[in-house]
Order: C-alpha cells, then structure tokens, then sequence
C-alpha cells in the first residue's frame, strides 16, 4: 500500500535520531524510536534508518533494546553487513547477569536470519542449552532449529542433535516440548524425532505438566510410535483417557488422533474411542466461539463416515441459530442430512423448511439441497415441501428447487410424475442459468408428460439470440432434440429454427459443433438418434436405499484434526451448482440403471456366474441390507418388496492402501419367484484409483 | 507452526505484522485483505485457502486477527491460540479495538515475540507474562519495578502465576458465579436446545501463598457423599446437585487432586481471575418464557401478541429486562400498548424494544402492538426472525451454589474465620431467542 509523505518522515526520523540532545534525554530517545516502529508497522520503508537504530541497541535501557529489536529483525535482511555491528552487542547482553536480558538477545540473534552471522551465533547458543534459567534455555532450543532452517543443507553436528535429546529430560516442560520442536525439524530428512519406549513413556508421564500447546505437541509426535505389546498399547490407551475427554478440543481432537492412529490395527477399539469423544465435540459444536464450532462440525462430519448412527439421538443440537454465519448453518445443514431416521424426519424437515427461507441466497438453496438429499429416502414428504417452496415466487428459492428436483429424480425415477406437474409455470421466475439448465434438463427428458413443455421451449428459442450462458444454450439444444424424440409434430418447426441458428449465427464454438453433431445425427435415422439421445433412462421400479456406508476409520484416520476436514466441505458446496447429472463425473451417488448400461469393455476381467442358493430367506430390505454391511457388501438398488421379479444389486470393493489393485464386484440377486434364488456376479478388477473410478462411471 | 500473525483494521489497514517464519512471503498480508476482507461475498468459512497458505482468522468487533501458516496444522489449536492471543490483549489493555490497538502496539510486539517462539506457542498465561513484558497497556498505571527485579525467583520456581511476600491489611475474596443462559424455543413452547455456560470469576486480596478449596453443588461430590449417610438430604428439597457437563481450570487448580477426589483446590493468582469455566444442558431453569402469538391480517397488517412470564421465586427481582421483537422491512406504522415498562418501535433496528427495569418473580406481562405494512411489489416473504431477550437475574440458572470455600495459609497466623468473603450470583441472557 502506498503511503504517502514516507520519504519526509523518514528524513525527520534520521535527523532526530542522530541529535545529540534527543541520545542524552533517554525518554525523548525512547519516544523517538517509538515513532520509528510505528511507521514502520504502518508499511512505511524505513531500512535507510538501519544504521542510527544499530547504534540506539546499545543502551542499558530494556525497552528501548526490544524496541529497536523489533526493527533490526525486520530489516536486517536487507542490510546484512550492518547486522554485523550488532552482533557485538548481543553476545555481550547474552553474559548479562538477568536472565530475561539473555533470553532476549539470544531470540534476536537467531531471529536475525543472516546465513553470514551462523558463526557466531553457534557458541553463544551452545552456552545456552546448559544456562540455568529455563526461560534461555527455552529461546537456545528453539535457535538450534531457526539455525538448521537457515541453512538447512549442512551438516547436522551430532553433538547438538544429542544434547538436545538429553534436555528432553528437562525439568521446563516447554524446554522439553521446544526440543521436540527443534529436533522434528533439524532432523526432518530422517523421518523426524526417533520415537522409541523410553523417550514415549517419558513423554506420556510428563504429558500433564505442559500448558495445551506443549500436550498437542506431544500428541502428534508420539503418533509415530508403534507399542511392541497389546498390553503396552492398552496402558498407553488407559493413561490418555482423561485427555480423551478433556474440554478443550484441540487436546482432545490431538488425542483421539493418536487413538486412531495407535489402533489402526484395532477397529473396535477406535469405534469405542469415537463412542467417547461423543460429549466433548458435541460440546465443542456448541462453544461460544464459532470458528471452534466450525472446526468441530468438519470433524464431526469425518465421524460420521464410520458411524452414521453416532450424533442420532442429538440431532437437535445441530438446529441453526438465527445469527449464525452462513458457513455453520450450511455445516449444520450437511450433518442434519447424515442424521435423517424414522423418527426425527418430520422434526428435521420441518426445520429444515424454516431455512429455507433464509436471508442468505446461498444459505436458503444449501437448505433446499439438504431438503433434495432426505428425498431420496422420504421422497412423498420432500416433494410436498419442494412444490410448496416453488408457490413462493422468488427465483433464488425456485432456481434451487428445479435443480433439487432434476438431482432427485434421477436418483428416484419414482419421483418423476410429481416433479412433472410441479414444473408447470415456474419458468416464469427462473433468472439464473444453473436453475434454467436444469428447468431444460428436466423437459427434455420428461416433455411427453409435461403439456407446455414445447411452449416453454419456444420462449427460450425465441429469445436464444440474447442468451448470455454458454451452459442454457447446450442444455437448450440437447433439450429439445429430445422433445423432438418424443413429440415431433409440436416441435420440428422450432428444432429447425434453433438448429439453423446455432450452425449459422453461433459464434461460440461449443454450441456450434454440439449443433453440427446433432444436424447429423438426425441425418442418420430416428432410430441412431433415439440410442445415442435416449440410451439412459433409470428404471423407475427400483428404489434406491440410502444410508451411507459405514466406512473403515482408517480412511479419514490420517486426515482427522489436520486442515483437511475444513477444506472438503467448501469444495462440495461449490459442486453442488453444476451441469445435467450425465455429466457429473465423480458423484459417487448410486445410479439405478447399470443392468442396462454396464460396459464391460472398461473393465480388465469380467467373469459373469450364476449361483443357486436353496434356500429362500424373507426378510425385509433394511435387514438385508444390514446383514450385508456387515460383510462389507453394499446395496446400490432394489425393487419394492412385493414385485416379482424381485431384485437387489449389490457391490463390494476393496480398497487396500499400498495395494496396486483394487477390486470392484457388482451382483444381482435375483428372485423369481418359484425358481430358486439367482445371484449373478460381475466382478471387475481395475489398476489403482482410477481404474475403480471408471467402472463407476459406466454405471 | 504459525507462520505470521497479522491485525487488520475493518478496511484492511494492516496494524500489526509479525513474521515468524521464513515461508510466509511479504504479500501474505495482501493477500489476505484483498481475498477476504475486501472480499464482495461473505467470509465463507474461518479458514481461507490461498496459493497454498492458509489463512485462520477470528473477528473481535472490527478487527481481524489472522494467523498464517504454510503447513497442515491442527486447526482447533491455531483457533483456541488467537482466542488466548484476545484474551491476553484484552487483560493488557481492556477491549480490543483500532484505537487500543494502535495506542498499545509496542506492549503487542512485545507480546508477540514473548508468546509465540519460531510459531511456536510458548508462554500464554497473562499471569507468567506480566514479567516479562515491560510495557503496560495503556489503562493502568502500576509501579514495575518491584516486579521486574523479581524475575530470577519466577522464572525458575514452580509457581508462575503468584510472586512470594504479597501482604494485605484486610483479606478479603470475592467470588462472582456468572452464567449466561442461552435459549432456542419454537412457537409451540418446545425447548430446541439450551444451555449455560458460566465461569467463577475470583478477587482475591490474600498475604502470603495461601491454600485455597473451592465447594459447589457438582453432583458427583454430593453424591459420593450422599452414600455416606445423609442421602435422603438430597430427595427432601428436589434439585440440590447439578450435573456439569464439562468444566475447565486456571492453571493453578491441582487437575489431580480433581481428577481423582473432585475437590477444587489450588494456591490462587493475586487480583481479579477466572478460576473455572463450565457448561450445563441439563435441569436448567429458564428465567422467562416467551409466549408469541403472530397474526397477519390481510396485507398490510399485522398483529403482534408477546406474553412474558417469569419463572423464579417471588422475593427476587430480575434486572434490565429487554424484549426485541422484530418486524418487517416494510412497517410503515406500530401502535404499541404494554401493562408494564416502556415500548418503543426502532425503525433504524426494524424490531419493537420492550424494556422493563425490574421485575419480580411468578408475574406475568404482555406487550400487544399493531403494526400497519407498505404495500410492497417484493414477493419475498418476511423470515420472522426470532423474539429475542435479554435479562439479569440474582441467581444461577444453572443451579449451582458455592457450598464453601476455605483459606489455609500455615506460615502467616490467619486463619479461614478472618477472610472476608463476598459470594454474588449473576445470570445474564446469552442468545435467548423463541422463533415466532
């Protein structure tokens, strides 16, 4: 930022600085260096005053010495042979009798950071590793690391590296904390601090006395360690269980990481450890600073992947308040999603329903989303709530209810016939071109059953010329392309218009080839345009169980109380605005069509057996469906229960974390009625990642 | 690791910038204004993503603070750091506004290099730092010196937060129970959730290095002792123990003399501290209903029905009543009546503010206001905020109540009977809202 009139304080400043009459008056000094920090603090350049600041450091007066600190360590960079001068000073204070007086000059000198003064740094720092007040002895330490980081390619002196071990045993805690700080860094290339049994235990007795910076330190290391016994890892688990609990969430949140990651080889017991942190984070969700509610609801949302069952009974703690900003309400929204059963349903949507008349635009369509996902299991009472929203006339609320509505019924085809009729006239308030691509969307692919679904094609082929959004004009040809399908006589007039348009006067490319594609297709028959236009249709039979997964921990484990469960959310949301569900590419939301669509070309080895089982067990969906989870076999779809034939698509997959291959195999159960039962199963196997993620596209 | 701590005024004006760490460049400080607080939209999260720095930022009034760091840090901590970062300012120099900030900059460097090591958090309990940092915020004016020669003793001995030989003609002890109760009722009367969250906050003006145990109603102690005989005490007078959900200490409560016996015991800070904080869900005894009654009239009208009840014993007065109810951006007119207190319509606030001074318990008061509306051609539908309160009350909603606390000092000859001591109980509203 430009500051003006800084060439003129800068010349004041120096003038008053070098008066002989302002040195001898130590107060007139002090303020004068004052004024120097303080311009300096507002962005003013004021390295030219370097060397009358070197000559105001020595001086008796503690002040005034911390005063012109805080400015030799900002410049010093630029003026590193003037720095020079100043090194006398400090290694005279570091012999100093009072012990803030070395602490003070040892900061500095390694605050300096000139890789030209390492030399003479390094005894005055050795001196004060063994001084007897612990306070220089904490600054030493951590001088140790600044040096290492300053010149981080040499040699790392063994002698150091032992000393500051041995001052783990330390008397300070935070002397003994500051070492583990240091070493992680001077001995980062090796993998950090060696953590072995005495050095843990040690640790784990003195955990107590550290302040709650040092305790989360201690924590995070220690995730290293891996205990020899069961009965040492149960003793270690035992004395943390008090932090466990503990109130403030960064220890707790630090020690259920290394919970999680001392029992990776226990999956029980890090369920009983995310069954106690329950109260704690729930009382965090409800603290009265809201960047701590914000950080605990990310990570309430990680726990939930492994037990969705968890925070059931205290929905109600994640109700928003009115003031809340929008980003914990939008939090709250997701969580509330996780937590939908039988019984709370009609409290949660009714509450769900009162955000969704929220102030904040991005709030009310985050509220209306949330509405759109529980429809996916109580579709009937969703709808109700969706088509009401729409009698409100405001086209944010409507924009989000078009685009609700077209994710739903592609995941509930059942749906369709109510989405249908709901359409009719909200085009009306539609201003945004996510909710009008999805108003397009959602007539092509159900314009014989929407009357005026070619009227309102016509109104946006009229106006195509004034149309601004790239994404309304690729969804408005495809749209219509598809009416025509289904509703030739109605449509071919307006088709030929739009099309003549777009290949003509289009400028933008993307619209122009996607019109020149579809001119073709239709040269080459109804019949290849119907197949490439209509391949994908949900058969509106099956219904679609939800309910996510239980996942292992393991795989958020790592992630747990680290950056990233604040960065996923933010992502999601933004995704959430984006084209027709074809074209979503990475959704992992079940689709119900893959017996027509699975290709099997993607997929390295297909093997397709039919099993006979004997016998016939009735039983109900959800049972099923829990019995299967708990061999890691998901449900992706089902037919209602009294249809003949019945069905079950079913999928389970490995995903092992240093194995090349991962494994995804898909199955049918098939019940036919008098027939015995027939499971069919598809099993792919796929390289890595992207191999899966590939044959869950094609589903 | 904090990488920088940054201070921004409400237009961006960087007040203070501390780099601790070679990683954080100079345009972080840039970035952040540009990204975020000139930002059009809202702060969409407390947590801000930028060319892989990520910045964690806490408002307090129209300041930013903003720590900085290039590593994937634990996030609940960085948070729970600015808060003690605040909370020190604000013991140094009282609120924390630009004008503070700026008349207070050096106490702040000198705070900053003392608390936060190569982004390392090192030294944050006010108590310890008032040794080592020679300014004083600009509110007091108290004598150093005598303090400062001190240091050698308080660096190296096992009790940072008291300095040996204090004296005092009288010794006396203050203890403040103050709860903040906070509501959220729906229409029909439903508590939708509540809790208190409440701290002791103790004076003390005690000689010498006194031994201090504290004594409430927490349920397990009465309990524990319960079993020992007088257990049908507790069934007699319904609540006489609450359940603490989860509580933390000063530093200088012994945590295992807690942990294990759950007596609350500890050598205490000179002058004025928080010895504990908590928080209760349970049982709690809400001072005020609020009962709404809405009623649109056509278009253009609308009538508003509030009925307040208090609900605590008759002897005691509740202090400071406010009521706020808001109404719509289009009120052209409101009519108000209320039995008791003073009613006034804030255009500028859109709400009706109800006040009442006092008010005693088991009464009940009304407020009935008409409120006449523009009629608008904007379809949007009013959001009914919610009816919210604000209150003081003598007592603790929570239930708690100081059942002792003692003073044992062995070397100096005064004994618990010569302390004078002071309990008071304050129940303040937090946010005590009931959707209408």
């Amino acid at each position: 930022m430009p500051y003006l009139g800084g060439e003129e304080t800068v010349r004041e400043l120096r003038r008053a600085l070098s008066n002989p009459n302002v040195q001898s008056d130590q107060l007139r000094y002090r303020n004068t260096i004052l004024k120097v920090i303080r311009a300096m603090s507002q962005g003013v350049d004021m390295s030219g005053l370097f060397s009358e600041m070197v000559k105001a450091c020595a001086t008796v007066d503690v002040v005034q010495k911390k005063l012109v600190y805080v400015f030799l360590c900002s410049y010093a960079a630029l003026n590193p042979e003037l720095s020079l001068l100043v090194i006398n000073t400090l290694r005279k204070d570091c012999q100093d009798p009072n012990p803030m007086v070395r602490s003070l000059a040892l900061r500095n000198m390694t605050n300096l950071r000139l890789p030209s003064l390492v030399e003479y740094v390094e005894q005055p720092l050795a001196a004060g590793l063994r001084d007897r007040a612990a306070c220089v002895r904490r600054v030493a330490v951590l001088g140790w690391a600044k040096l290492h980081n300053l010149q981080a390619s040499s040699e790392i002196d063994a002698a150091v590296v032992n000393e500051l071990y041995s001052l783990l045993r330390d008397p300070d805690p935070v002397v003994m904390v500051n070492c583990l700080r240091a070493l992680e860094e001077i001995l980062k290339d090796e993998g950090g601090v060696a953590i072995n049994k005495p050095i843990t235990h040690h640790l784990l007795n003195r955990l107590k006395e550290c302040d709650i910076w040092g305790q989360c330190q201690v924590l995070r290391v220690l995730q290293r360690y891996r205990p020899q016994s069961e009965d040492e890892l149960f003793d270690i688990l035992s004395l943390l269980d008090a932090s466990l609990v503990s109130p403030h969430p960064p220890i707790m949140a630090a020690t259920l990481s290394l919970f999680l990651s001392l029992c990776s080889g226990q999956p029980a017991v890090s369920l009983a450890a995310l069954e106690r942190v329950r109260g704690p984070l729930l009382a965090a969700c409800g603290s009265g600073s809201r960047e701590m509610r914000f950080t605990a609801l990310c990570h309430i949302q990680l726990l939930l992947r492994s037990i969705p069952g968890l925070m059931g009974a205290h929905y109600k703690r994640f109700f928003c308040g009115y003031a809340e900003p929008a980003y914990i309400k939008q939090r709250k929204m997701q969580v509330l999603v996780e937590l939908v059963n039988d019984e709370n349903v009609a409290m949660l949507l009714d509450e769900l329903k009162g955000y969704c008349t929220d102030v904040n635009a991005e709030t009310a369509q985050a509220a209306i989303t949330a509405i759109g996902r529980i429809g996916r299991s109580y579709s009937d009472r969703c709808l109700e709530i969706l088509t009401g929203l729409l009698g409100l006339k405001q086209d944010h609320i409507t924009s989000a209810v078009v685009q609700t509505m077209r994710d739903l019924v592609w995941v509930c085809p059942q749906c369709s016939d109510t989405v249908c009729f709901a359409l009719e006239g909200c085009e009306e308030t539609l201003q945004d071109s996510q909710g009008r691509q999805a108003l397009l969307w959602l007539l092509g692919v159900y314009g014989e059953r929407v009357s005026s679904a070619p009227y309102t094609l016509e109104v946006f082929i009229d106006g195509v010329r004034s149309e601004a959004s790239l994404g309304v004009k690729m969804e408005l040809l495809t749209a219509t392309m598809r009416l025509f399908l289904c509703r030739p006589a109605e449509t071919q007039d307006m088709l030929g218009r739009l099309l003549h348009y777009c290949i003509e006067e289009e400028t933008d490319m993307c619209v122009r080839d996607q019109a020149l594609l579809y001119y073709r297709l239709l040269h080459c028959g109804i019949e290849e345009t119907r197949k490439v236009l209509q391949g994908r249709r949900s058969d509106p039979s099956l219904g679609v169980l939800i309910g996510r997964p239980a996942e292992p921990v393991s795989q958020w484990a790592r992630s747990f109380n680290t950056l990233e469960p604040l960065r996923q959310g933010s992502i999601e949301t933004e995704s959430v605005s984006r084209g027709s569900p074809e074209h979503t590419m990475f959704d992992p939301k079940p689709n119900a069509d893959l017996s027509n669509t699975l290709d099997c070309s993607r997929i390295e080895k297909v093997h397709s057996e039919c099993v006979r089982c004997p016998t016939i067990p009735r039983c109900s969906p959800q049972s099923l469906q829990a019995a299967m989870q708990l061999v890691n076999i998901q449900t992706l779809a089902f037919t209602p229960p009294q249809t003949l034939p019945w069905r079950v698509y079913l999928y389970t997959h490995t995903c092992l974390d240093d194995a090349p291959h991962s494994t995804l195999i898909l199955g049918e159960l098939l019940y036919t009625g008098e027939e015995p039962q027939k499971a069919e199963v598809h099993k792919g196997s796929a390289d890595g990642g992207v191999g899966a993620e590939g044959i869950e596209d094609d589903m | 690791m904090i990488g920088g701590l940054f201070i921004y005024n409400h237009k961006g004006e960087v007040l203070i910038s501390r780099v601790y760490r070679d990683d954080i460049g100079r345009n972080a400080v840039d970035a952040f204004r540009v990204n975020v607080i000139h930002a059009r939209q809202q702060v969409r999260s407390p947590v801000t993503n930028i060319a892989r720095t990520s910045f964690f930022h806490v408002k307090r009034s129209n300041i930013w603070l903003a720590a900085v760091t290039k590593q994937n840090v634990n996030a609940a901590m960085v948070f729970e750091f600015l808060y003690k970062m605040c909370d020190v300012m604000t013991a140094y120099f009282g609120k924390i506004s630009e004008e503070n900030i700026k008349n207070n900059f050096v106490l702040i460097y000198e705070l900053l290099d003392e608390i936060l090591d190569f982004g390392y958090p090192q030294n944050s309990e006010t108590g310890a730092l008032k040794t080592f940092i020679t300014q004083q915020g600009i509110k007091g004016q108290v004598s150093k010196t005598k303090e400062q020669s001190q240091i050698t003793s308080q660096v190296t001995g096992q009790i940072g937060w008291r300095r040996e030989g204090i004296k005092y003609r009288r010794n006396e002890l203050f203890l403040d129970v103050l709860e903040s109760v906070n509501l959220l009722m729906s229409p029909q009367g439903q508590v939708l959730s509540a809790h208190v969250s409440g701290r002791v906050v103790m004076k003390s003006y005690l000689s010498g290095m006194p031994e201090c145990k504290f004594g409430m109603n927490d349920k397990i102690v009465i309990d524990k002792q319960g079993k020992g005989g007088a257990s049908d005490d507790a069934g007699k007078s319904g609540k006489q123990s609450i359940a603490i959900d989860d509580c933390t200490f000063h530093q200088c409560v012994r945590l295992s003399k807690f942990d294990s016996e759950r007596s609350i015991s500890f050598i205490p800070p000179d002058g004025e501290y928080e010895l504990m904080r908590y928080r209760t869900t349970k049982d709690i005894i809400l001072p005020f209903r609020v009962i709404p009654l809405v009623r649109e009239v056509g278009r253009t009208k609308l009538e508003v029905k509030v009925v307040i009840k208090s609900n605590f014993k008759p002897s005691l007065l509740a202090q400071k009543i406010e009521v706020r109810i808001p109404t719509p951006l289009n009120t052209s007119g409101v009519q108000v009546i209320c039995m008791k207190g003073k009613a006034k319509y804030k255009a500028s606030e859109n709400a009706i503010v109800w006040k009442i001074k006092r008010m005693a318990g088991m009464k009940e008061s009304q407020i009935s206001a008409e409120i006449e509306l523009l009629p608008t051609n904007d379809k949007k539908k009013w959001a009914r905020p919610p009816i919210s309160m604000n209150f003081e009350v003598p007592f603790a909603p929570s239930g708690l109540k100081v059942r002792y606390l003692k003073v044992f000092e062995s070397k100096l000859n005064y004994s618990d009977h010569d302390v004078i001591k002071w309990v008071r109980y304050i129940g303040r509203s937090g946010i005590y809202e009931t959707r209408c």
